[in-house]
């Protein structure tokens, strides 16, 4: 066999096996690149920010966060240069591996393996560029998808099974003596307080919401405005400081915050919980 | 002969080593699963394909005198094509491997590796280099049947768009720069000089005769113009005609062997009818010009210069043995005894017997016999130990037909006679 058959025959192999790995990929239908951004956790830039060292390392890359943690160490190059981008925006050092190099569509490969979900800014909404395609998409798919949450994402059931309160309306109350003291109402997002109001103030038939700036009560009723604005955008947990009142209220006109039934509106934030989800949000 | 290492290919192999020892801590060793294996397999063979690519054209220069440290032209054409038939099949294991050492990641990726968004240019310049590669070399290797010899040479010059693109590819793609432009420059600047230089630092001669020696071979007796060359007995030059009245190959270059003596002050060429180029040459007019490159090759290059020597020219193969049996005339040391065995298939097609004949009779050192195929088949051990009883103990020198050529290496091998004491040039490539 002289050299121009074997050229000739490697030449031949060699165009098959493209011909051949390329057919195959299309036909074998691997949507594994094509995650939903939509079925992806959504990550804030100051979550992401939190993980910015060897320790944990996530990056924002196109719009999708991953936590490549697992791999830094395997990484060719020096660790710090790898871990310069980790707890941001890191689509450019992607995009450079040396100035105008990008990464292989390999890198590209073995990076959605590190996955973890999707930059979103403040307000909850996708950072990524390609909105009015997904935008699209996601009205016309967003019931579906609710109704489509797998074990492995749905956050609601995830609180419920670990006995953590739901988002959404609750109400709740404290009685003595027959008669309803405190009925309060709040809303829960994310485990914060929210718009939270009485909806029924009282002690031996006085009701608060009818006194005037002169009255003798008044002044608790302020106070006790004070303490559900105090709770205001703070962990469910923060109604424990109910217990001791002054750290939420002022002392008006001799009503010291330490006299304040506090107790009473925590427990009518307890009744809320434990009646569970009054509406959902 | 042929295994011996020169001095040449020594510098060859550090200039081929270099990228990838150079690229070497970048790359490491390979460890780990077989995907990265293949990976550092695939940036290897790379490496080595585009080194080899460009080494090629740097020995295709065809500067006079660069041959020598390579053994001759003929020895660093072989190399060149030694050069191009590697860097062909290592291009193809650079791709293929790359591509399958994504496939554990996933089918798409081992596809996207090969054939990226075209963003990625780089990749993409490296396909086009690729296809380059193909078109200048199918013919090269005969892909697709012979094309006619000029054909053939107007399309090699896509070789340089090849060696661009690869180039590029490399320099996008490589950590370390330098050893890329270096050999890229080598590389292109050879290409640069044979088609852009060399052609105007050829030599003119003038044709003076044209002796006819026998039907279908001529001897041109040329007259330089200017300085002419400077050469040994046995070397051979690139002749383009200029006679306009020529029927085919004028302006086109093909080889000839010189049979003149060096101290000749006229250069003679012994030309047979091989092919169209030299069957026009038959009837050249005198007078007219020729252009002259050289001189190539180191045909009497001497292993063992405290040897008698064994000449066995046949056919128009007797040519650079003419000319060195008249430089033996003219009064040159000999190293030693020359017996030449002149293989002629009848005493018809015997041309410059006379000649060679009256040399012998003339000059000791010089024995001279003839073989004739007609009266006595192929030349047998018995007929070259009845008039040369000392042969196998000789440095040998063959030229001659292909078929003629492998005859006799299978002789001389089969007494015992090491390869590195037989010289041969065979010129069917050129």
């Amino acid at each position: 066999m002289n050299i121009h058959k074997i050229a000739y025959s490697f030449f031949i192999a060699f165009v098959a096996s493209l011909i051949t790995l390329v057919s195959v990929s299309a036909l074998s239908s691997s949507d594994r690149d094509e995650i939903d951004d939509d079925g992806l956790d959504p990550i804030t830039l100051a979550e992401l920010a939190e993980h910015d060292s060897a320790e944990s390392c996530w990056k924002a890359i196109d719009g999708r966060v991953y936590d490549i943690t697992d791999y830094v160490p395997n990484h060719p190059t020096e660790e710090s240069v790898i871990l310069e981008w980790c707890g941001r925006e890191a689509t450019e050092g992607w995009d450079n591996k040396r100035p105008g190099v990008p990464h292989s569509p390999r890198a590209e490969g073995m990076l959605e393996d590190y996955l973890i979900g999707r930059l979103v800014d403040q307000t909850v909404e996708p950072v990524a560029a390609e909105t009015s395609s997904t935008d699209e998409k996601a009205g016309d798919d967003a019931d579906i998808a609710e109704t489509r949450l797998s074990p492995a994402e749905d956050q609601r059931l995830h609180q419920a099974l670990m006995g953590l309160p739901l988002d959404g309306r609750y109400r709740g109350v404290f009685s003595d003596s027959d008669e309803m003291q405190v009925n309060v109402q709040f809303d829960l997002r994310d485990g914060r307080l929210s718009n939270i109001r009485y909806r029924h103030l009282a002690y031996r038939g006085v009701d608060y919401f009818l006194l005037g700036e002169g009255d003798d009560l008044y002044p608790v009723m302020v106070q006790h405005q004070q303490l559900i604005d105090g709770l205001e955008g703070q962990p469910l947990t923060s109604i424990f400081a109910l217990y001791e009142p002054e750290r939420l209220a002022e002392d008006i006109d001799g009503y010291s915050g330490a006299t304040l039934p506090g107790n009473k509106v925590h427990s009518a934030f307890r009744d809320a919980i434990n009646r569970g989800v009054y509406s959902w949000p | 002969m042929r295994r011996l290492i020169r001095s040449g290919d020594i510098a060859l192999i550090v200039l081929l080593l270099l990228p990838l020892a150079v690229a070497l801590p970048w790359l490491g060793w390979p460890r780990g699963p077989p995907e990265l294996w293949l990976t550092w397999v695939g940036r290897v063979t790379g490496i080595l394909g585009l080194a080899m690519m460009l080494l090629a054209a740097v020995v295709s220069c065809r500067v006079p005198g660069f041959d020598r440290p390579f053994g001759g032209l003929t020895r660093l054409w072989k190399l060149h094509h030694w050069l191009g038939f590697w860097a062909f099949i290592l291009v193809m294991f650079h791709a293929l491997a790359l591509g399958l050492a994504s496939v554990p990641t996933s089918l798409n990726a081992a596809v996207a590796t090969l054939f990226p968004p075209v963003s990625h240019g780089s990749i993409w310049l490296g396909w086009l280099a690729w296809v380059a590669l193909v078109v200048f070399l199918a013919p090269t290797f005969d892909f697709f049947g012979k094309p006619h010899y000029q054909r053939w040479k107007r399309l090699h010059l896509v070789s340089a768009a090849a060696l661009l693109l690869g180039l590029w590819h490399a320099l996008l793609l490589a950590g370390e720069a330098w050893p890329w432009w270096l050999l890229g420059i080598a590389g292109l600047s050879a290409i640069a000089w044979r088609k852009g230089a060399a052609p105007r630092r050829q030599h003119a001669y003038r044709i003076e005769t044209v002796e006819p020696l026998a039907r279908g071979v001529v001897e041109l007796v040329l007259r330089p113009e200017g300085g002419g060359i400077h050469y040994e007995t046995g070397q051979f030059v690139y002749l383009s005609p200029l006679d306009e009245s020529l029927p085919a190959g004028r302006g086109e270059e093909h080889p000839y062997t010189i049979s003149s003596a060096p101290s000749d002050d006229r250069l003679r060429i012994g030309i047979k009818d091989l092919g169209d180029a030299s069957h026009a040459l038959q009837t050249v007019t005198p007078e007219t010009r020729v252009l002259v490159e050289g001189p190539y090759g180191e045909f009497f290059e001497r292993h063992f210069p405290e040897r008698d020597m064994l000449w066995l020219g046949g056919g128009i193969g007797i040519t650079p043995f003419v000319g060195g049996a008249r430089d033996l005339a003219t009064g040159a040391e000999a190293e030693g005894h020359v017996h030449l065995f002149y293989l002629a298939h009848d005493s018809e097609r015997a041309y410059y017997r006379e000649e060679l004949e009256g040399i012998a009779e003339a000059h000791e050192v010089f024995t001279f016999t003839l073989h004739f195929y007609r009266d006595h088949g192929p030349l047998s051990e018995a007929f070259l130990r009845e008039h040369c009883p000392d042969f196998t103990e000789r440095e040998i020198y063959l030229c001659g037909p292909p078929a003629m050529n492998a005859h006799l290496q299978w002789l001389l091998s089969e007494q015992g006679v090491p390869a590195s004491r037989i010289h041969s040039e065979v010129f069917d490539f050129l």
